[in-house]
């Protein structure tokens, strides 16, 4: 029966390692092929192979993009997480009139099909000098994302035993002490899946990002747009080898700092049955 | 547990850190702002591989720099697809935005731009530009019967077969599948592949077949519809019929340029429809079946006669808002008229040049003399300012009804309410 | 209603604490969205404003076939694509709340395909089920199956393109939702006997309804307005054409600012009107989490 069972979930992990892997393993077999048509040909393993894409890469500047992409991502997180924690703690616990009616609008933000806010957004950024700049993505991300934070924060705040907040209160705490000191750690795996859901959908963002700031890596393209850029040798050739490399060269950090932040996710557990 | 606090706070300075320094760059955007009349650095708005370091356009530019230093260009790199060029190129223009002085064009963006105002007048100079430049690039320019811009590079579309399956290549379209189907069944390979997909490049296939029937979409300034129901059918039937029996070649419908490529290098077509640049690619893959067993030719026709491809290219033009309008006129003409840049496109890239004596000295390369032949009778897509939204109901309309889901005679009426609408 | 002394007042903590997030996202948000809105109500040709024209561009928009259409495949692709999320989502959280040997590499392998930038996974899958290279049909030995090239299938296509894209995001959701579980709950269900798909049902599930719905609310919403996977994949070819493809055409391609706004406003109220459902249902969680209504 258990002897089933651990089979059982090898098989399981194992379609579910496939499921996920096997398109990095295209991604990274295809980042190393060398020649035109082994990029295009169906056997993951046909080479020759080489590292020629990966040097082509960080010759056109991608260092600068990812510099670009891992501050704006950066801010996008720090600031959506500081002021969505402190409007989801309002929502969830202080009493505030119209608390489903807030929601909602809080909501409607972030539901407006993007592609038509460009062109007045582009108007007002370039009025008052905002192109090209971090700022002119980090806001936008910021305002676009807030939303799902305070979702999610609420629901997480909302979950944590009230009492908790009560002794606090009890033993002298002032309100905002008791959101922090107490109510804050507890919902430690909401904030930070919020944080790796904020950082990964600023780092992705492409609309606005080639809108706002579309070339000069020195300045604020972000990587998306760089690989966007990117261009065969030749008109209309596809430049593969170079975008998967690329992709790859993003991929690996975003899992590494994916993989801190959920390590914090659990961490927040021990903590929480610790205290509760 | 006060970690997250502290993090917090770790982050909120790091963040700050972060937000004071946003790097300033080289003075790369809005430097043409300051600059007015006279003297001062160019701005040439134009994407694609050319346009990167070390690529052609780089060249040119480097070139005019040389024998103008007064007023140097300097290339602002777009994204690689047209559409998103377009997009960059109108958000700066729609503001009025000086930055760019001349823009690179896709030859179908012509008469929008010139509609919105965004482009200055070349009509001054027109006279030494049609002169030197092939009739169809120098029509893509024109909009209304006024010159709004200079032809640069061209582009037309070419038969490639393979040698070792075919003696010689078909010049009429039935032929085109007789051949594809004994050749490709004996060698167990797929027919014609070109761009199917649904996309701007099928509706150039398309009016490929349209036009080498013998239709008309408008008359010469675009005042009149010439649409022909009878020969747009038969042409989109032709195709149904291609998809339906297998002359085309599977993922004919969902191909373009480069899966097109791709398919015919890796050896799984006999035909293939394609652009100039597929030709070096291919002599360079010393691995591919197609490589030393293929060679191009024109188009074939319905009736065997003559031959007829779409333009492609890319033209400049003068932005209206330029600070430095005179001098980014000297600039576009220079690039069109200038026969040591038009060669330069050419040799040093396989960019099909659009002044039409360059040819005659290119007859050594085999794209070049192929192109040298079909150039004169190739025909531009109209450069009309609505061709975007026309080209889009031709896709919706031809595309179902070429893959057999939609019925053809009234896909091609849908085409011709299209066409009328559009200038009526 | 006295507090105390130090500090501000519950009430007016609440607002100070709501103010930051309601202004950043009044200032970039709200004035783009008014300003389409009102866009909506004129006539363009191309991108010339003619005339003011009421509703006409919604009445135009709702009598076109084109856009029902695409309302339809933007449905069948939310449904069926959020409902695979989840059933995915919650067992890769399931997993990833165990303890278990290759747990950290089984982590990062489920985080891989939602950290790949959209446009480019968009170009991987379709290089996978397009004909040319064609790499599911050579693994799977199909020989020229045209994915892409057929009504039905090409939707299959992108529903499974989305779902590997983006399972993970519920798993994450859910893992942290299953976190904040007091592991003493299921625990004493296990006292009480019962089974593991029985604890699942009626503890695990139920505490874990908020994170759930916020998962499935947000997955939503974004379905909705599913572009990218569409534009790379078919182009809207074969029936796929979905409510963002055709605002994005209206917006860019084929500027008419005007039509295009009224797009974008029907395509906002449709979403809006999914959103409320699933706020109205968060509501009530919230309102019991906190244990008292006002």
């Amino acid at each position: 029966m258990t002897r089933r069972r651990t089979w059982l979930k090898a098989a399981l992990l194992l379609v579910i390692l496939a499921w996920c892997l096997f398109p990095f393993l295209w991604l990274v077999m295809t980042s190393l092929k060398l020649g035109d048509r082994a990029l295009n040909s169906p056997d993951l393993f046909q080479g020759p192979f080489g590292l020629d894409n990966y040097r082509n890469v960080f010759e056109q500047d991608f260092q600068l993009n990812l510099r670009n992409s891992l501050a704006i991502a950066a801010m996008t997180t720090i600031i959506c997480v500081v002021v969505g924690s402190l409007a989801a703690y309002a929502l969830a616990r202080l009493p505030l009139k119209r608390r489903l009616l807030l929601l909602t609008g809080v909501l409607a933000v972030s539901l407006f099909p993007p592609v038509a806010l460009v062109p007045p957004l582009y108007e007002v950024w370039r009025s008052i000098g905002l192109l090209n700049k971090w700022e002119g993505l980090y806001l936008p991300y910021t305002a676009f994302e807030l939303p799902l934070t305070i979702f999610i924060l609420t629901t997480f705040y909302a979950a944590i035993p009230k009492e908790l907040e009560e002794a606090a209160r009890v033993d002298g705490a002032t309100p905002f002490q008791a959101f922090y000191k107490v109510v804050f750690p507890l919902a430690a795996p909401g904030v930070f899946a919020a944080a790796i859901i904020v950082f990964v959908a600023a780092w992705n963002e492409f609309l606005l990002a080639s809108t706002f700031a579309p070339r000069n890596p020195e300045i604020a393209q972000t990587v998306p747009v760089a690989i966007a850029a990117f261009t065969g040798q030749v008109e209309f050739q596809r430049p593969i080898g170079t975008i998967t490399a690329a992709c790859v060269v993003v991929v690996i950090p975003m899992v590494v700092v994916a993989l801190a932040f959920q390590r914090r996710i659990v961490a927040g557990l021990t903590a929480g049955s610790v205290k509760g | 547990m006060r970690m997250p606090t502290r993090l917090l706070v770790a982050g909120g300075t790091f963040a700050l850190i972060m937000a004071a320094c946003t790097p300033s760059g080289d003075d790369g955007d809005g430097g043409g702002d300051g600059a007015s009349g006279g003297g001062g650095e160019l701005v040439w708005a134009i994407g694609g591989a050319e346009a990167q370091p070390g690529g052609v356009h780089q060249q040119v530019a480097e070139l005019w720099s040389e024998q103008n230093p007064d007023n140097p260009i300097r290339i602002e790199l777009l994204p690689e697809a047209a559409d998103q060029q377009r997009e960059q190129q109108a958000l700066e223009l729609q503001s009025e935005g000086s930055t760019f002085d001349v823009l690179g064009m896709d030859v179908i963006w012509t008469g929008e731009y010139a509609e919105n105002g965004w482009l200055e007048s070349l009509e001054d100079v027109r006279g030494e530009i049609e002169e030197v430049s092939i009739p169809g690039a120098f029509e893509s320019a024109t909009w209304g019967g006024e010159l709004w811009a200079a032809p640069y590079n061209t582009n037309a579309g070419l038969l490639y077969y393979r040698t070792d399956l075919v003696d010689t290549p078909p010049t009429t379209w039935d032929q085109l599948c007789q051949t594809a189907a004994s050749a490709g069944a004996s060698a167990g390979v797929g027919g014609l592949i070109g761009q199917g997909a649904q996309y701007e490049g099928f509706v150039v296939n398309w009016l490929e077949y349209y036009w080498s029937a013998g239709g008309e979409l408008f008359n010469d300034d675009q005042s009149e519809v010439l649409f022909d129901t009878e020969i747009a059918a038969r042409a989109t039937q032709f195709m149904a019929d291609a998809i339906a029996d297998g002359c085309y070649a599977p993922g004919y419908n969902t191909a373009q340029e480069e899966e097109a490529r791709n398919e015919f290098q890796q050896g799984g077509t006999v035909f293939m429809r394609n652009w100039p640049y597929v030709y070096s690619l291919i002599e360079e893959d010393t691995a591919s079946p197609a490589n030393g067993n293929f060679a191009i030719a024109p188009l074939p026709t319905f009736e065997g006669e003559g031959t007829i491809s779409a333009l492609g290219g890319f033209n400049n033009a003068v932005s209206a808002f330029s600070d430095n309008a005179d001098a980014a006129r000297d600039f576009v003409v220079w690039a069109a008229t200038n026969e040591e840049v038009q060669t330069m496109l050419a040799t040093e890239s396989s960019v099909p040049p659009t002044m039409a004596s360059v040819y005659d000295d290119l007859a050594d390369d085999p794209v070049m003399s192929v192109l040298g032949q079909i150039l004169p009778d190739a025909k531009p897509r109209p450069p009309a300012p609505s061709w975007n939204e026309i080209s889009v109901e031709l896709q919706r309309a031809l595309f179902p009804a070429v893959n057999g889901q939609a019925d053809v005679e009234e896909a091609v009426e849908q085409v011709r309410t299209v066409l009328e609408d559009a200038i009526g | 209603m006295t507090q105390r002394g130090s500090g501000l007042s519950e009430r007016a903590l609440a607002r100070v604490f709501v103010a930051p997030s309601l202004l950043l996202m009044a200032l970039v948000a709200l004035f783009p969205v008014l300003y389409a809105v009102g866009l909506s109500l004129f006539e363009y040709s191309r991108r010339r404003r003619e005339s003011f024209a009421g509703l006409s561009n919604y009445t135009e928009a709702l009598g076109d076939d084109r856009f029902w259409s695409a309302l339809w495949f933007t449905l069948v692709f939310t449904v069926t694509s959020v409902a695979a999320e989840f059933v995915i989502g919650l067992g890769f959280a399931l997993l990833m709340n165990q303890a278990f040997r290759g747990r950290g590499l089984t982590r990062a392998a489920i985080l891989i395909p939602w950290v790949i930038p959209t446009v480019i996974a968009a170009q991987m899958w379709f290089f996978m089920f397009n004909v040319t290279p064609g790499f599911i049909n050579s693994v799977f030995g199909l020989g020229d199956f045209s994915w892409l090239g057929q009504p039905g299938w090409a939707t299959f296509a992108i529903v499974f393109a989305d779902v590997w894209k983006t399972a993970p995001f519920v798993a994450l959701l859910l893992l942290a939702g299953l976190q904040t579980i007091p592991s003493e709950l299921t625990e004493s269900a296990l006292v009480d006997g019962a089974g593991r798909w029985q604890r699942l049902w009626y503890v695990t599930l139920p505490l874990l309804r908020p994170a759930i719905l916020v998962a499935l609310l947000f997955r939503t919403v974004d379905a909705l307005r599913v572009y990218d996977l569409v534009a790379v994949m078919t182009g809207g070819a074969f029936d796929t054409e979905s409510l963002s493809v055709l605002v994005q055409q209206y917006v860019v391609r084929t500027p008419d600012p005007g039509y295009g706004s009224a797009l974008s406003t029907l395509t906002f109220i449709l979403i809006l009107g999914i959103g409320l459902v699933f706020v109205r249902l968060l509501g009530r969680d919230l309102a019991i989490g906190r244990g008292e209504t006002r």
